[in-house]
């Protein structure tokens, strides 16, 4: 059973909203800087893919992430004309991080801080009258597993619409860990590049508007949500495993009831990292058999960073767009693909335009080992 | 009203809270709280061991033990192993905790700005992502369904019971556990302004099950899920399970509910009304669980032939048989086919008019256990000499 996306929002890096963000990627627009809100001499990797909103540079403010967050879902709620009342819709946000910025801030600086404002069901309700709200903190894949609950909640006939949302930001907790355990800092994501270095975080948020679907919506509708399939590696703490991937590959085409073949554009997971790459790609490569030639694939992470928890969506959002514009943002800074996304048709360099484009895959994958990937496709079929 | 996912049951319970290792125990020292000297933490190597479990944090150790406690008491582990003995996909894992990795992100920070991340462990890596604890359920245990942490204020654990449920009733998986844990260290104590005393440093799991799964294993069933609300003030969340007044079994409260005047209070003042954070100390994204381990107690204490209290049984029983008869027994979907009266269940609800939302949930006996029971004595005279 599918749903409708009767609307979406987007923040990141390289734009506000979701036509900026879109037509940033398309331009190869990277968010990509030097570090903004962290003491850069403490750690070896200088770079992020940041949202420029701080007050002046080396100084960080609480409560960010829940800005982005309910300017995303403003965004969404306007275009699938909700409004500003969400009263009576429930509101799924998947995030790696919540507000744990804000925590690490509070505790260390003594910067005032609410840490009942660590979910983001408070400021949802202030802002939007929404008090059926869930904050996941399901790492990586968190927006798009948020998205395969919605996605239940209307199949089941529970609810008529549901908001699903993600956003993260740079904690300097992960940010460290991180660059303590990457052998070279990397200065950009080059996903699938045999050079790549690793990941590098990213600022975001990102919402959609899920309704059941009902004659006469589609027309307004900018897409439509065919199936989401969501899993557990059971394998391993942080490293992923192609095998968990590939279940949740090939589950989510069986759900859609699709097949390789009729795929047209998959939106990588793509962190750079050395195992995400190797892994993903060789879960696509098997699942997707002679087929893998078949359809384009991007990663976006190449200008938006990793924006953890809120990634999948933001995906899933360009992906949506790219099937109604017939454009397709590239991977850049792949020069030569890794040996197992050798067959790969990875859209480099610049945009690609390729009116025809009808179905999409999108890939999330967490620390965890949580998979979730969706397959939609264009509306007006 | 939002219809409970039906055929939804518990088959499994699982503490790891410091001198209350069932359900009845729980309830007996929630019903009489201690005074004295605190007692020893809950020691996690006495039940998961201490091999490979070094880098993992204690929310994480906490919620493998109520895990694996809640699964072997389903009959999904045996008693003498760790493996589960459905296929690892038909289990899927959610966990609820606030505060569980909040010192590893802030012990982190202050590291950094101290020194550098050069001189970070890397073995943290894993903790500064707040879903590790349901990671690390599923991977030892091998559970490959759909993983989900709920960090989502007040109400976190009982809308983690209402994931499980979902998940079971949308088909993603045959059963869940459920687990919500909290603990108390340097940084939690500092960012609440509480002290360890005040606060739970435990777990709790159950196993949601669907119940035609657990009856084709055989497995016995607890309790059955009732509806589940998530509503903006306690008022309208008790109303909209137990229209014009019906009075449940028994209530678990929010955390330190403070009763304003009669009117005031949703809850008719002869249930007997029980707040399991008397017992365990404050306990964030845990309550849910706690609260929901705590009424299976009293669903097996209470029988299905009379409430814990006769009197709020006698008082309530013709009104609350008619209003849960036109809530509960109609036709459709998610409906229970054979409506409980409200004096047979346990009305569970988290978070107060303070909070961003108040979660509540009914928790009913099942069919197995309703031939009635003789009526016991209130739980609070019978048990509280022991």
């Amino acid at each position: 059973m599918s749903q409708l996306v009767t609307g979406a929002g987007a923040v990141a890096s390289v734009g506000d909203g979701v036509d900026e963000v879109f037509r940033a990627l398309c331009a190869g627009t990277s968010g990509l800087g030097e570090l903004r809100g962290f003491d850069r001499e403490r750690y070896r990797t200088r770079h992020a893919y940041e949202i420029d909103d701080r007050p002046a540079p080396g100084t960080d403010l609480p409560g960010r992430a829940t800005d982005w967050l309910l300017r995303a879902v403003g965004e969404a709620a306007a275009q699938a004309g909700l409004g500003e009342d969400l009263s009576e819709v429930p509101v799924l946000i998947g995030t790696g991080l919540r507000e744990l910025r804000s925590a690490e801030l509070a505790w260390r600086d003594g910067t005032p801080f609410d840490i009942g404002r660590l979910h983001f069901g408070t400021a949802l309700r202030e802002r939007f009258g929404a008090v059926r709200t869930h904050t996941f903190s399901g790492a990586c894949s968190a927006s798009l597993y948020a998205l395969a609950l919605a996605a239940d909640l209307l199949a089941t006939g529970a609810e008529d619409t549901v908001v699903v949302a993600g956003v993260d930001t740079l904690t300097e907790s992960m940010y460290g860990l991180l660059d303590r355990v990457n052998s070279e800092p990397p200065d950009r994501v080059r996903p699938f590049d045999r050079d790549r270095r690793g990941v590098l975080m990213g600022d975001g948020a990102a919402a959609v508007v899920l309704r059941r679907e009902e004659p006469g919506a589609e027309g307004r509708a900018l897409g439509r949500v065919r199936a989401v399939s969501m899993n557990c590696d059971a394998n391993h703490v942080t490293a992923p495993d192609p095998q968990g991937i590939a279940r949740a590959v090939y589950e989510a085409q069986w759900r859609a009831d699709v097949k390789p073949g009729d795929i047209d554009l998959v939106l990588l997971h793509g962190t750079g990292t050395q195992l995400n790459d190797a892994a993903e790609a060789a879960a696509i490569a098997e699942v997707f058999g002679r087929e893998v030639s078949g359809p384009l694939m991007t990663a976006i992470k190449c200008m938006t960073g990793h924006t953890s928890g809120g990634s999948g969506l933001l995906s899933l959002i360009v992906a949506l767009e790219s099937l109604a514009s017939g454009r397709v943002p590239p991977t850049l800074g792949l020069a030569e693909p890794l040996p197992e996304a050798e067959a790969f048709r990875f859209v480099r360099e610049e945009a690609r335009e390729d009116g025809d484009l009808r179905v999409a895959q999108i890939d999330a994958f967490g620390f965890g080992g949580v998979n979730a990937v969706a397959i939609v496709e264009r509306a007006g079929r | 009203m939002t219809r409970g996912p039906g055929e939804v049951v518990v088959t499994g319970v699982g503490l790891a809270v410091p001198e209350a290792g069932t359900p009845e125990a729980l309830l007996r020292r929630t019903a009489c709280p201690v005074t004295g000297p605190a007692p020893e933490p809950f020691d996690t190597a006495a039940r998961i061991g201490r091999r490979g479990h070094r880098y993992k944090d204690r929310a994480t150790r906490l919620a493998l033990c109520a895990a694996l406690e809640a699964l072997r008491n389903a009959g999904l582990i045996p008693s003498d192993g760790e493996e589960v003995t459905v296929p690892g996909d038909t289990i899927g894992v959610v966990a609820s905790s606030n505060l569980g990795n909040l010192d590893t992100a802030c012990l982190t920070a202050a590291a950094i700005a101290e020194r550098s991340a050069v001189d970070l462990s890397p073995m943290s890596l894993p903790n500064a992502s707040s879903n590790v604890i349901a990671s690390w359920v599923a991977i030892r245990h091998g559970l490959r369904g759909p993983n989900l942490m709920l960090c989502n204020g007040a109400t976190s654990g009982l809308d983690a019971v209402h994931w499980g449920a979902t998940l079971v009733a949308a088909g993603r998986v045959r059963r869940a556990v459920v687990i919500g844990v909290e603990t108390h260290n340097a940084v939690v104590e500092d960012l609440l302004g509480r002290s360890a005393g005040e606060l739970l440093d435990g777990a709790a799991a159950i196993v949601v099950e669907g119940a035609r799964w657990a009856e084709a294993r055989g497995a016995r069933a607890v309790a059955a899920l009732g509806p589940y609300e998530r509503r903006a003030g306690l008022g309208g969340c008790v109303e909209a399970l137990l229209p014009d007044g019906a009075a449940p079994g028994v209530w678990f409260t929010p955390e330190r509910y403070a009763e304003g005047p009669a009117g005031a209070v949703p809850v008719p003042g002869a249930v007997p009304r029980y707040d399991v954070t008397d017992a365990v100390g404050r306990a964030s994204g845990a309550l849910g669980v706690l609260q929901c381990a705590a009424a299976v107690g009293w669903l097996a204490r209470a029988g299905a032939g009379a409430g814990a209290d006769p009197e709020a049984a006698a008082g309530a029983g013709a009104g609350a048989g008619a209003g849960a008869g036109s809530a509960f027994g109609a036709a459709g979907p998610g409906a229970a086919p054979d409506p409980v009266p409200a004096f047979r269940q346990a009305l569970i609800t988290s978070g107060d008019d303070t909070a961003d939302a108040v979660a509540g949930l009914l928790l009913r006996p099942t069919p197995d256990r309703r031939p009635p029971h003789p009526a016991r004595a209130p739980l609070i005279s019978m048990e509280c000499s022991r």
